[in-house]
């Protein structure tokens, strides 16, 4: 099955090469990444009833993380193709990019989407690759539209996080040193459970040194303050659907990488060590991107700057720790990719509405699209984490992870941050949403595909917002037994 | 006899990757950079053919084979022919002059080895291998910060990559095939990558400058 989920991304990139027209490659596109998406939850629901999986020479590997992972890759990946359509339809007809380009686009989308899968599916020693495979075909998405401010952009992205990386392939080297020191040469059994397995007689300076390392390189990806600079540049210059993609999903495989070391490392050394650190780097998150969530002028870098919010949020959860904080945790990190890639949509809605970035240039977006508007308002509201939507569960579980650990002035300070984004937050998707729009736009909104795979998204963070599935939160719940 | 040679060669081609690394900090012409590079990459891969010898692990020839041929022949051709596509100056440009540069060095050098006193070796004639590996993982990010130009930034990514592939001979005597393989990859991608994207910069911004990428701030 995982071969089959693996195989099918790099397909559709493969048949999107020799595609002639824009009608056949958005076919392509669309059934590829419906075929991925039904391959991934077959994948999720084996995992979830027979367990671990675990092929390919000890290559590709899948527990319950690993499949609850493929579920966010999948699920958005899908919508956010859907979506891709008519954005970048819209594109091909205002004549920004040719058919050339748009074919760079769609293979380089399912590429991305077969390096985002491997994340999830492979051992500790592919992890590496895989987290920089994505990097690299997602550059080429990044530049797409070739102006200066993308280009700049995407060199950013490039050197800063492939120096991130380096340092993680240092601490993964380190862990390696660990693991054959225990095991000796030749042990080729390096996937996740054998070395949590083994991971209490791993030398724990070694292991405090390499979590270092690991958390400071992957942190660079997840875009924990503060080495997040990359951030909010690569995802304002992407096109929409694509910052939908890195922010949505890429920030939680990098994360993913973290917490398999977070868990490794506090088998070994204790979990104080691992849970101070990912406090730190959370709390720093959160405290950096408040100011700049205020004085933002630009709403694509605005929502760049909620990512590393809420990246410092799941850090927050699980190094909390307890069931609760890492249940409140995983749960944020589905909540948040979900609700971003849907805030991303209205963004670029919006943008090819107005075709401006500043917040103080758009106004009336109610009045003047009725579908997007009204998303607008509601998408802003669950991302600042209001009631009734997922993510106020999700932090409300995470923050009272944090009281009830004892952590109670980091705590306040969360929730003081969490409120001051709210208000700030608030207060630009006000301006944007409300009062008079501007002359001469014309009242209308974007074609059905795209609002259809929004509507998708504001069903599932409202109905995860009143009532979680008992199935869903069963699923948690085993991967929260994984982590633990 | 050759248990007292190979050591004894081993430790002085460490020596010499560590005096490469430094010479690359001090060198301010782009050509002797790229031969600087291609040299040290030479003499990774006669430190992992003299481990595979010592160790009789078949694999690292391989990787020594590929650290000769991609590291010390193909990327400084590349190198080279990109820099004579968009005609950059042969001189580089520096935010930190030479000397100050060597100081920081030599600090990140004197860090590295306190820090690898902490780990203990599982090779014994590797043992200054690792803190040499670790400094250039600090050195790397140090002279991309340091250089103005785009394509000199890459050096550093570069210098940081063969400090890893040092560092995984000297802790592990190589990792499996597979994952050296897959490294290697994405080390060559990387730079065509980044090789392509220096080219899109020249192509708009008509400078490899990196004072002119500084737009988006805020």
């Amino acid at each position: 099955m995982i071969k089959y989920l693996l195989l099918l991304p790099i397909i559709t990139a493969l048949l999107g090469i020799v595609a002639k027209t824009q009608k056949q490659i958005e076919t392509i596109s669309i059934i590829g990444s419906a075929c991925t998406l039904i391959f991934g939850l077959a994948l999720v629901s084996e995992v979830f009833r027979y367990g671990t999986i675990n092929t390919w020479e000890n290559i590709l590997f899948a527990d319950p993380f690993s499949a609850f992972l493929v579920l966010i890759v999948s699920l958005v990946g899908f919508i956010i193709s859907v979506y891709s359509i008519d954005y970048m339809g819209h594109e091909i007809q205002n004549g920004v990019i040719d058919l050339k380009k748009l074919k760079i686009y769609y293979v380089f989308f399912h590429l991305f989407m077969f390096t985002m899968l491997l994340v999830g599916v492979t051992n500790s020693l592919i992890l590496w690759i895989a987290i920089e495979m994505t990097t690299l075909f997602s550059v080429p998405l990044i530049t797409i539209y070739t102006k200066k401010t993308s280009i700049e952009a995407a060199w950013k992205y490039l050197i800063i996080c492939t120096v991130g990386i380096t340092f993680a392939l240092f601490g993964t080297i380190l862990t390696y040193y660990a693991t054959i020191q225990v095991l000796g040469e030749g042990g080729s059994e390096l996937n996740w459970a054998s070395l949590l397995a083994i991971a209490d007689q791993f030398d724990p300076t070694l292991m405090k040194i390499a979590f270092v390392f690991i958390l400071v390189g992957y942190g660079t990806k997840v875009g924990f303050a503060p080495m997040h600079t990359w951030l909010p540049d690569a995802h304002s210059e992407a096109p929409s659907p694509v910052s939908a993609l890195l922010s949505g999903v890429l920030l939680n495989c990098a994360m993913y990488g973290i917490i398999r070391f977070h868990t490794i490392t506090s088998a070994s050394v204790g979990t104080e060590f691992t849970s101070n650190l990912l406090i730190m780097f959370g709390l720093l998150s959160l405290g950096i991107a408040t100011p700049f969530i205020i004085m933002q002028d630009d709403y694509k870098r605005l929502l760049a700057y909620s990512s590393v919010e809420h990246m410092g949020i799941i850090a927050l959860g699980f190094g909390f720790g307890g069931v609760l904080g890492i249940f409140g945790a995983l749960f944020h990190m589905f909540n948040h990719a979900v609700t971003k890639s849907l805030m991303f949509s209205v963004a670029g809605n919006i943008l090819h509405k107005y075709e401006t970035k500043k917040i103080y240039e758009v106004s009336g977006v109610v009045k003047s699209m009725p579908y997007t508007g009204p998303m607008l308002v509601i998408g802003g509201l669950a991302i600042t984490g209001s009631p009734p939507f997922s993510i106020f569960l999700s932090e409300f579980t995470i923050l009272a992870a944090g009281f009830s650990q004892g952590y109670i002035l980091t705590s306040v300070l969360v929730l003081l941050f969490i409120i001051t984004i709210f208000v700030g937050f608030f207060n630009h998707i006000n301006r944007m949403a409300f009062s008079k729009p501007p002359e001469g736009i014309t009242v209308g909104d974007v074609s059905r595909w795209s609002l259809g795979a929004m509507l998708i998204l504001i069903v599932l963070i409202t109905v995860t917002g009143v009532y979680i599935p008992p199935q869903f939160s069963d699923m948690i719940m085993q991967v929260v037994d994984v982590v633990r | 006899m050759s248990d007292v040679i190979v050591p004894g060669l081993i430790q002085s081609l460490i020596a010499l990757i560590l005096a490469s690394t430094f010479m690359l900090l001090g060198s301010k012409r782009l050509y002797t950079c790229v031969r600087i590079f291609g040299f040290q990459s030479l003499l990774l891969a006669l430190v992992a053919a003299l481990v595979a010898y010592s160790t009789g692990k078949n694999e690292l020839y391989i990787m020594a084979l590929l650290t000769l041929i991609i590291k010390a022949i193909l990327i400084p051709h590349i190198f080279i022919m990109i820099s004579k596509k968009i005609g950059v100056k042969r001189e580089i440009e520096l935010y930190v002059n030479i000397a100050p540069s060597l100081l920081i060095g030599g600090s990140l050098f004197v860090i590295s080895y306190y820090l690898a006193q902490s780990i203990s070796i599982s090779v014994p004639q590797l043992n200054n291998a690792l803190p040499v590996s670790m400094s250039m993982i600090f050195i790397g990010p140090f002279m991309m910060i340091s250089r103005k130009k785009t394509l000199t930034q890459i050096f550093g990514i570069l210098i940081m990559e063969n400090g890893l592939f040092l560092g995984t001979i000297t802790l592990t005597s190589g990792m499996p095939l597979i994952v050296e393989l897959g490294i290697f990859f994405d080390v060559l991608v990387g730079v065509l990558v980044m090789g392509i994207v220096v080219f899109r910069i020249n192509e708009t911004f008509e400078t490899t400058d990196t004072d002119e990428l500084r737009t988006l701030i805020g």
